[in-house]
């Protein structure tokens, strides 16, 4: 018999997939997400008179803004292997930031925009400079600031909410409306957009994806690690600020208890999205369809008059169901090989 | 010693290790190595487990930092604080763990670090397009046929991982190779071009260090033979002078004789 060496076999093993084929090859996780989104589409339309409305859908997705603002940046968090437990907290301190500079110590309401901003850069620098630099885990370094910011916010606000005038341009950020379309979601769509071209098709996003893969190979490649790991949580706060902002706007004041367990949420839209918790692995199509999954579920149990007692336990079993089918698609290459 | 194998060596050696030292907490991974290498000259390196040869190859690409010892790159003294560094030295390593990203795929690793782009709108984009032409010539022109460059790398064989961690090292064209056990994980026929590719690069003029525990290529491929027995070398003999049973002293017999003087 005419021997063949191994990589010559090789391709002649490789067989061309159609497109559809070829995605449930490479992408089963965002595939699976797609689908369960489309039963949870279909599942409260039937049972619901009014969930397949524009008016609902838009509902939806006002309330589902900030949470895709701030899942869009911890998908890049995730993806090198990192996490931010702190995106609720950092939010709260922003909008309450934000709304005190304007209320009570009558700061126009740019300037206060942007220091809200700002504060969450630097909140994100320390963050990236004790977990980049100094090697502290992510997980410990970002649940200390998940207290100490709450902390601050129940400080700067001394318990009270503090309202923001309903004619200036923060308010219409959280309430206005362009062409149809309420303004926040406009905002998320936009940072959806720059987040996805970021992940897929700049050298950042590419070094984050080998961050979570391989840190020491990407250093050894004359990458800067620290660098992508220390940007990564500067844009996570950044993004936890922005979507703090625009809560704040939406409810026409800051107060220190909007987005508590804000960051559940966004962790679990992250991994329902097929996002790997233990990095190298990252979807921003998957972390949008992860955030619909959880926006309608809230959305359409409540239409459906179920008790909101029951709301965060029927939302935590959808997840962890949705997770471990996800889980079970994921292993199955790995299975057929071994 | 004199040597006068190949006219075209250079009079002054291309890699000049002094006293390299190295202490890993309670483990003197180095304990002062001497380490010598020529213009297009291959050189193999042996030793038993834990002797210290990745220690030694990783201080040279700027992987490890050294504790002491000095490093000349042809006449010129040099400190290597990062792999980046070496780089702009021309100095590529393939790693005994190959360094690959296993959920990027075969294109991504190649040009790991030096992604090409092209600007859309003033921001700099990956040319994916691009890549992928340039990944597959490459890997082409070394005879490695991976049948398509978009395939994750941790989906691939291990042979085909090897190939592509030693097709990114020579891409960079350095002028020291360094290969850390290249063909542990190859078989027969992907050893023996490995070898082949390390001959071609070799004629180029490219100096090359291979580590490995078939002691048999060297006597196929290297110029000399480095043995190191604990953290030191202890001879360098040249292919043509020595023998495979005298390398197999010099890794195993000396331990004993060592072990003995000091004990
Ligand atoms: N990062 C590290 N931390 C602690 N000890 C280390 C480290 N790297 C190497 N060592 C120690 O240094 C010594 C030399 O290791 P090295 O990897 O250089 O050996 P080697 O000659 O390459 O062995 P092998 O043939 O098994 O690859 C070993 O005792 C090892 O345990
Ligand atoms: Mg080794």
């Amino acid at each position: 018999m005419p021997r063949v060496s191994a990589t010559e076999a090789a391709s002649l093993r490789y067989v061309k997939q159609s497109f559809w084929k070829d995605a449930l090859t490479n992408h089963p996780g965002v595939i699976s997400i797609a689908v369960f989104v489309l039963v949870v589409a279909t599942t409260f339309s039937i049972i619901t008179d009014n969930f397949l409305t524009v008016h609902n859908l838009l509902a939806v997705l006002r309330q589902a803004a900030p949470l895709c603002i701030a899942a869009a940046a911890m998908t890049f968090v995730i993806t090198t292997g990192g996490i931010d437990l702190s995106v609720g907290s950092v939010g709260a301190v922003a909008g309450v930031l934000a709304s005190t500079a304007m209320h009570g110590w009558g700061v126009p309401v740019l300037p206060a925009i942007m220091l809200a901003l700002l504060v969450g850069a630097c909140i994100g620098s320390v963050h990236g400079y004790l977990i980049a630099f100094q090697g502290i885990p992510p997980f410990i370094v970002t649940l200390t600031s998940l207290f100490i910011y709450r902390g601050v916010a129940l400080l700067l606000t001394e318990g009270y909410s503090i309202p923001i005038p309903s004619d200036s341009i923060l308010a219409f950020l959280g309430r206005g409306w362009v062409l149809g379309i309420p303004m926040p979601v406009l905002l998320a769509g936009a940072t959806l957009v720059a987040a996805y071209i970021a992940l897929n098709h700049t050298r950042f996003g590419r070094y984050v994806v080998g961050v979570g893969s391989n840190a020491e190979g990407v250093r050894r490649s004359g990458v800067s690690i620290r660098k992508v790991r220390t940007l990564v949580y500067i844009w996570s706060s950044v993004a936890a600020a922005a979507a703090g902002l625009i809560l704040t706007a939406r409810l026409g004041s800051g107060s220190a208890n909007q987005g508590v367990m804000f960051e559940l949420d966004v962790i679990a839209a992250v991994v329902l999205g097929s996002t790997s918790l233990f990095g190298g692995r990252g979807s921003i199509v998957g972390t949008i369809l992860g955030v619909l999954a959880i926006s309608m579920i809230v959305n359409g149990l409540i239409l459906a008059h179920v008790s909101p007692y029951y709301t965060q336990i029927a939302t935590g079993l959808i997840i962890i169901l949705a997770i471990w089918f996800n889980t079970w698609l994921l292993d199955r290459p790995a299975r057929r090989v071994g | 010693m004199l040597r006068e194998n190949n006219g075209a060596l250079a009079p002054r050696p291309r890699v000049d290790m002094r006293g390299i030292t190295k202490t890993y907490g309670p483990i003197r991974s180095l304990r002062g190595v001497d380490l010598s290498l020529a213009p297009g000259e291959v050189l193999g390196l042996v030793g038993d487990n834990g002797a210290g040869k990745s220690t030694l190859t990783k201080v040279l690409s700027g992987a490890v930092t050294p504790d002491g010892g000095t490093i000349s790159i042809d006449g010129e003294e040099v400190r290597f604080n990062n792999p980046a560094d070496a780089r702009r030295k021309r100095i590529e390593m393939v790693y005994q763990d190959l360094s690959l990203c296993d959920t990027v795929d075969v294109a991504g690793n190649l040009f790991m670090g030096r992604e090409l782009t092209r600007s859309f709108a003033g921001i700099p984009l990956l040319a994916h397009d691009a890549m992928h032409e340039r990944a597959r010539i490459m890997l082409q022109g070394l005879g490695i046929r991976i049948p398509d460059t978009h395939a994750l790398v941790g989906n691939l064989s291990g042979g085909q991982r090897q190939a592509i961690a030693i097709s990114r090292a020579i891409s960079f064209e350095p002028l020291v190779l360094i290969m850390d056990e290249p063909t542990a994980a190859l078989a027969v026929a992907e050893v023996e071009a490995v070898l082949e590719i390390i001959r071609n690069v070799s004629k180029m003029g490219v100096s090359v260090i291979l580590v490995t525990h078939r002691l048999q290529d060297l006597f196929l491929v290297c110029n000399r033979i480095m043995v190191m027995y604990e953290g030191t070398n202890v001879a360098t003999p040249e292919v043509a002078s020595t023998s495979l049973s005298e390398i197999v002293e010099l890794i195993v017999g000396h331990k004993f004789e060592a072990a003995s003087a000091r004990a």
